[in-house]
């Protein structure tokens, strides 16, 4: 176990910055099982400003799964402060959670998690449905930001009728229809062949110099490199 | 989500798995069309008694006479003689008697030009009609001069001038009954209701001129009593008991030579064991129907485990837990609620095979289609509720790490 507990001052995952789009404030989460009881996080601190672009680095069993799931309003901390884009998380019910998620995360997972049986198409507007946008202007976006992605001819094609990285385009695309304050990358590239990884690698970047705030969560240092800025997960614990 | 999205999600997603789609709608397709077909067979066969009663004639009580008594052995019902024309009179005198109907009858040959038949004649007066409710369809019912001059005309029922060949052109021609010539003047309205004992199936003649041909008694089967008003139906019958209990000299208390039989009575009891037999097959396919039910939600159930995963990235992107209910709950809806429609539509092509088969009536009324339409979408919502319920409670952290 290897606790790194720096000065707070000399942390940069702490930097203040105004307006920061996420700030965990002593945040844990602990697993009871009844039997056992498995501390996933342990008293983080992390604050990212918009614009940003973090790598959240870490091995299988360091808690980084479950960072992403809190900071992807999944799951509620079990003690501590999470502010998501203005909004303090800790004291929102089951709806409120999916409209904030709704509203301001964009997930991109590393297994895609596309809607099986369902056009790209579909599968892109499907989160502005869930955000009462009627069926006209849905259509209209998703077929844009597919377009953007360079999907455009893939419109009615199925999960299982796409390449590993079409479909992980068409994850991105999704993520990115409603415009949301934090594109959360979990492993992107993860399941896909170099080739593949680097054009979606190549895509965060022009995201980010488009001004999206990324977070990017690897076990994967090449991968994580790409980021402006780094910190290390370990333990439930985070250091730089 | 916009109700009219999630109906389609729930119409497209039942559209890819066509079998299992059309597997889980059959039972509810089963139970629905059972209850159309049993229900509305049913109902046509009360339906066809209620208005082969009431064709019977309303208000009306039947006088018929006893079995005759001759030492220890009584005789069959009607054998007795000593029912007259008389007591017809003296019955049509009592206050609260619309109309009075002795019959004689008697089976005769009825030859018209070429065509012959045996068939009931009855002798009776000019309230017949009115008592026994037949209808004229052309030409005039007997009056009371051909019964005082022992007139040899008569009445043909609707079926036995059918059989005659006789049509309106008979209105005036002659036929003959056992040998007697006698004219036609009327014809009557067909009642309808067939096979045994058709009450189209008679020929009219005055009363008196039956006696005087055929019987040669003056005593009568029967006398049919019309009854003004059905709340007098009780007071006539005792009045009437009372009258014939004088004119035969019997005790009160005493034997009876005579049984009135009321109408309205065999009416009301045939009435409750109709209802009773429609809401016990009714009752029978509804447990169909419940099965039907369990087999939407067993299927519900195990669509939701194996869409564990959907559910989780629906959640994510956004989805309320009252989205992902809705989506399961419409499913089960639209399921339940196509399963009602095609049934019915089985159903009702069964009660018109049966129908067609069997020579039955049937009748649908709206509450017949209405109510298992109610009723399988009552059994999507009671069944799909708790399947749509467990989606919605999924943890999205749990459900997207669901292989």
């Amino acid at each position: 176990m290897s606790a790194l507990a720096l000065p707070e001052t000399s942390n940069p995952a702490l930097a203040p910055t105004e307006d920061p789009i996420i700030v965990l404030q002593e945040v844990s989460r602990v697993y009871d099982t009844g039997r056992v009881v498995v501390p996933a996080l342990v008293g983080v601190d992390l604050t990212v400003p918009r614009g940003d672009f973090l790598a959240i680095i870490g091995p299988s069993g360091s808690g980084k799964s479950t960072m992403m799931h809190v900071l992807g309003c999944l799951d509620r901390p079990t003690s501590g402060r999470y502010v998501l884009d203005g909004t303090p998380v800790d004291e929102l019910d089951d709806d409120a959670l999916a409209a904030l998620r709704s509203r301001s995360i964009g997930f991109v997972f590393q297994s895609y998690n596309l809607l099986p049986r369902t056009s790209a198409l579909e599968n892109v507007a499907a989160p502005l449905a869930y955000q009462g946008v009627g069926h006209r202007e849905r259509t209209v976006r998703a077929k844009a930001m597919l377009d953007r992605l360079g999907l455009g001819e893939r419109l009615d094609h199925e999960p299982t009728e796409l390449s590993g990285g079409q479909q992980q385009r068409v994850g991105i695309a999704r993520a990115l229809v409603t415009e949301p304050a934090l594109l959360l990358a979990d492993e992107p590239t993860g399941n896909l062949d170099s080739h593949a990884g680097a054009e979606v690698i190549d895509l965060f970047h022009e995201l980010h110099d488009a001004g999206r705030t990324i977070v990017l969560i690897t076990h994967d240092p090449d991968v994580a490199a790409v980021a402006d800025r780094q910190i290390h997960i370990r333990d439930g614990r985070i250091s730089v | 989500m916009k109700l009219s999205d999630l109906l389609g999600l729930a119409l497209s997603r039942l559209g890819t798995g066509k079998l299992r789609t059309a597997l889980t709608m059959l039972g509810i397709i089963i139970g629905v069309a059972s209850v159309v077909a049993l229900v509305s067979v049913a109902q046509g066969a009360t339906s066809g008694i209620n208005s082969r009663l009431e064709s019977l004639g309303t208000n009306l009580l039947t006088v018929n006479a006893g079995g005759s008594v001759s030492g220890a052995t009584r005789g069959a019902f009607g054998s007795a003689t000593t029912l007259t024309l008389d007591d017809a009179t003296a019955i049509s005198k009592l206050a609260g008697v619309a109309g009075v109907a002795p019959e004689l009858s008697t089976s005769a040959l009825v030859v018209a030009g070429s065509e012959n038949e045996t068939t009931t004649v009855i002798g009776t007066g000019p309230d017949y009609p009115l008592v026994f409710a037949y209808e004229i369809w052309q030409g005039s019912f007997l009056n009371q001069a051909s019964l005082d001059n022992d007139l040899r005309v008569a009445v043909l029922g609707a079926t036995t001038a059918d059989d005659l060949d006789l049509g309106v052109s008979a209105i005036g021609t002659d036929i003959t009954i056992e040998g007697y010539p006698f004219r036609v003047i009327g014809i009557l309205q067909a009642k309808g209701g067939t096979g045994f004992q058709s009450p189209d199936d008679e020929v009219l003649i005055p009363l008196s001129t039956a006696r005087t041909l055929f019987v040669g008694t003056t005593s009568v089967r029967s006398v049919g009593v019309s009854v003004a008003s059905a709340k007098q139906m009780e007071t006539v019958k005792s009045e009437i008991t009372t009258l014939l209990e004088q004119r035969h000299d019997i005790a009160t208390g005493g034997t009876d030579d005579f049984t009135i039989a009321d109408q309205s009575q065999l009416l009301s009891t045939t009435s409750s064991v109709s209802t009773l037999l429609t809401v016990l097959l009714a009752g029978i396919a509804s447990i169909s129907l419940i099965v039907g039910g369990i087999g939407i939600m067993n299927i519900m159930l195990v669509s939701v485990r194996e869409r564990t995963r959907e559910i989780g990235i629906r959640k994510a992107i956004g989805a309320r837990g009252r989205d992902v209910l809705l989506q399961f709950l419409i499913e089960a809806l639209v399921l339940s609620l196509a399963g009602g429609l095609v049934g019915i539509v089985v159903g009702v092509a069964i009660s018109v095979m049966i129908a067609l088969l069997a020579g039955w009536a049937i009748a649908f009324n709206p509450l017949t289609i209405a109510v298992p339409v109610i009723f399988s979408l009552l059994i999507g919502i009671v069944f799909g509720v708790w399947p749509a319920s467990q989606a919605a409670r999924l943890d999205p952290v749990v459900a997207l790490s669901y292989e």
